[in-house]
């Protein structure tokens, strides 16, 4: 069932990318223009991803829910690691980032602590002190 | 005579302390990514790519300590398929089947000992390869023009993976779905945004390390999260560290079966390091199993496919540097960082940047002695790293990834844009859609478009012109015959399956 599903989505998305390709307009001098090859490319996408609904190959097996939330978790926290790098700076960011995944990939939350306030400040002075990469020490929140 | 000059030019370029230094880092850190498993070479060079970025290194230097990590990393995949069964990566596979027999029969001090003499003799058969044919063909290159490269394009996509056994319609569709994306940002030709909705972080299209570290990196801690993330398998106990010289000679011509049969899977553009120990494997059990040892522990089983994957690893260099066209998913991603960094591979790199060229062909000579030197004694320390948990090691991976991805372009949009990458990279690996056709179309489909446009600009507009010179004839035949074949053995598998269920 999921091959079939993921047959439908990838077909609505190559029929959208083929049909808001074609707007784009060719201008003089170029004779192929800007809206052929997306078609070019975007046809064999419907046709082959229709052949997944109407052929389905392979099973998923998706993990069970306790596992499911894990990785819901861990998105969660990586999503949250790009929203406040530059608002809490490198350090506290990344702490928050190694702790929180440790503990989701099942460390103890102590050691997983332990292990973020270790590697992120190492991690800030390796990039920021001795590789010369800007990284802000505390970010706007602080500042 | 000129390629020895060239080549001796090379040793120069290798040898400046900072290539040295480079080089002795990417060994050693690439055979302990190789040895952790769950990290192949594909996610060490995606990860490793933006921190050379960071370090701020010229071209050369970049990808010196790149091949060395890809090269470690070749080395390193062995030694937790042997002691774990875990293979770190697809290659690594075919390593397990009679290497984890030997381990749990007490002789995995030998079986270490032979793969390491065999990927050594392996990478080093590739890399004589690499030095006699890649200038030959980067020579015939020159005369390529856009229809030919177009047509050397549709090989690439049909080729990759696609004898790998999986649904070729799903190669295909990975494939057009990075064609897809490489299509936003603004026109090769002219200059009109595509696909941009208007938020300027697209006009340049979509950066290939961002999507490379999420599809890879991301993705993988995504996939680590579904197991059961406390187990971890204990490696196998060894009283003796000191392997047999007598049952590493007795290989001594599995080894040689297996270089020459992955150099030759290598070079074909796509077909990569997975092909090249799959073939060496069987046609060393179809040559020399007499006895129906292999799978059982035969040391034979695992010389050979381990020659094979090393011998592939360099041999898909070839068409990387002399056409543009990775011949694997790790030299896609280190052609990325090529085009990242401005140098452009294909024919005339031979000519217009030979430090380049001979310097990586000559750092993989000296990686390959110092790889074969750090391997033999340090085994026990490696397997000793393979304790490290998940918990642990994925946390890290994932931070340094982030650091690497943020140094590019210092925008949080581009972290984002990975984690977005990261997510379709579970979703396709979870529908069994190879990753790699995906990268090779991200990465190749601004220049398949610009080729063909320059074609029918030649022409006219006419479509005739694809099919009008001997060199694209016989790539679209080649073309053909690889998609005949990938076509054939996925009805033949599923003929099996449907054999397998019926017998049940």
């Amino acid at each position: 069932m999921t091959v079939r599903i993921a047959g439908v989505a990838i077909f609505v998305i190559a029929a959208l990318y083929t049909w808001y390709g074609q707007g784009y307009t060719a201008n003089f001098g170029d004779v192929l223009g800007p809206s052929v090859f997306p078609v070019i490319v975007g046809i064999p996408a419907m046709i082959l991803s229709a052949s997944l609904v109407v052929f389905p190959s392979g099973e998923v097996h998706w993990p069970d829910r306790s596992h499911m939330a894990r990785q819901a978790a861990a998105l969660a926290i990586l999503v949250g690691y790009a929203l406040l790098l530059l608002p809490l700076g490198f350090p506290l960011a990344t702490f928050l980032l190694i702790a929180g995944l440790g503990i989701v990939l099942g460390g103890a939350p102590l050691k997983a602590a332990l292990l973020g306030a270790v590697i992120a400040p190492g991690l800030w002075a390796l990039f920021d002190q001795v590789l010369g990469l800007p990284l802000a020490f505390l970010g706007r929140w602080f500042s | 005579m000129e390629t020895f000059s060239l080549l001796a030019h090379g040793f120069a370029v290798a040898l400046t302390p900072l290539n040295i230094a480079l080089l002795l880092l990417g060994c050693f850190a690439g055979t302990l990514i190789g040895a952790l498993p769950g990290l192949g070479p594909v996610n060490g060079v995606a990860i490793l790519i933006p921190l050379t970025f960071a370090f701020g290194f010229d071209a050369t230097s970049s990808l010196i300590l790149l091949s060395s990590v890809y090269f470690g990393c070749m080395y390193g995949g062995r030694i937790s398929s042997i002691l774990l069964n875990i293979p770190g990566d697809e290659p690594a596979v075919m390593t397990t089947l009679d290497g984890y027999p030997m381990a749990q029969q007490g002789r995995a001090a030998d079986a270490l000992a032979i793969s390491g003499v065999a990927s050594f003799v392996g990478a080093t058969v590739a890399v004589i390869g690499l030095t006699l044919f890649a200038p030959m063909l980067a020579r015939m290159a020159i005369y390529f023009g856009p229809a030919d490269y177009f047509a050397l394009y549709i090989l690439a996509f049909v080729t990759i993976g696609g004898i790998a056994g999986v649904d070729p319609r799903k190669t295909l569709l990975s494939a057009l779905l990075g064609l897809m994306i490489a299509t936003a940002g603004l026109d090769p030709i002219s200059g009109i945004p595509r696909y941009t909705f208007n938020n300027y972080h697209l006009y340049d299209g979509v950066d290939a390390i961002v999507a490379l570290v999420g599809l890879f990196a991301i993705s993988e801690i995504l996939m680590i999260l579904e197991k059961a993330v406390r187990d971890r398998a204990k490696p196998i106990g060894i009283d003796s560290w000191i392997p047999d010289v007598r049952t590493i000679w007795r290989t001594r011509w599995a080894i040689l079966r297996g270089s020459v049969v992955g150099f030759v899977a290598g070079v074909l553009p796509g077909a990569g390091a997975s092909l090249g120990s799959v073939m060496s494997y069987s046609m060393e059990k179809q040559a020399s199993d007499k006895d129906g040892t292999f799978g059982k522990g035969d040391p034979r089983g695992v010389a050979a496919p381990e020659a094979g994957n090393n011998a592939a690893s360099g041999g898909a260099l070839i068409p990387m540097l002399s056409l543009g066209v990775p011949g694997s998913g790790t030299t896609a991603v280190m052609l990325a960082m090529l085009i990242s960094l401005n140098v452009q591979p294909g024919p005339l790199l031979f000519e217009r940047q030979p430090d380049l060229v001979w310097g990586l062909v000559a750092s993989l000579y000296l990686g390959n002695v110092a790889l074969l030197i750090l391997n033999l004694p340090m085994i026990g320390l490696f397997s000793r790293l393979m304790m490290v948990p998940t918990w642990a090691l994925m946390p890290i991976v994932a931070a340094v990834s982030f650091v690497g991805v943020f140094s590019i372009s210092n925008s949080t949009f581009d972290l984002e844009l990975m984690i977005i990458f990261g997510v379709l990279g579970y979703l396709l690996r979870k529908l069994d859609v190879s990753l790699v056709p995906l990268v090779l179309g991200l990465l190749l489909g601004g220049d398949m478009e610009r080729n063909l446009r320059r074609a029918m600009s030649i022409s006219d507009g006419d479509w005739g012109i694809l099919i009008a010179s001997p060199i694209s004839i016989t790539l679209y035949l080649l073309t053909a015959i690889f998609l005949g074949l990938s076509v054939w053995f996925a009805l033949r598998e599923r003929r099996r399956l449907l054999a397998r269920v019926g017998g049940d």
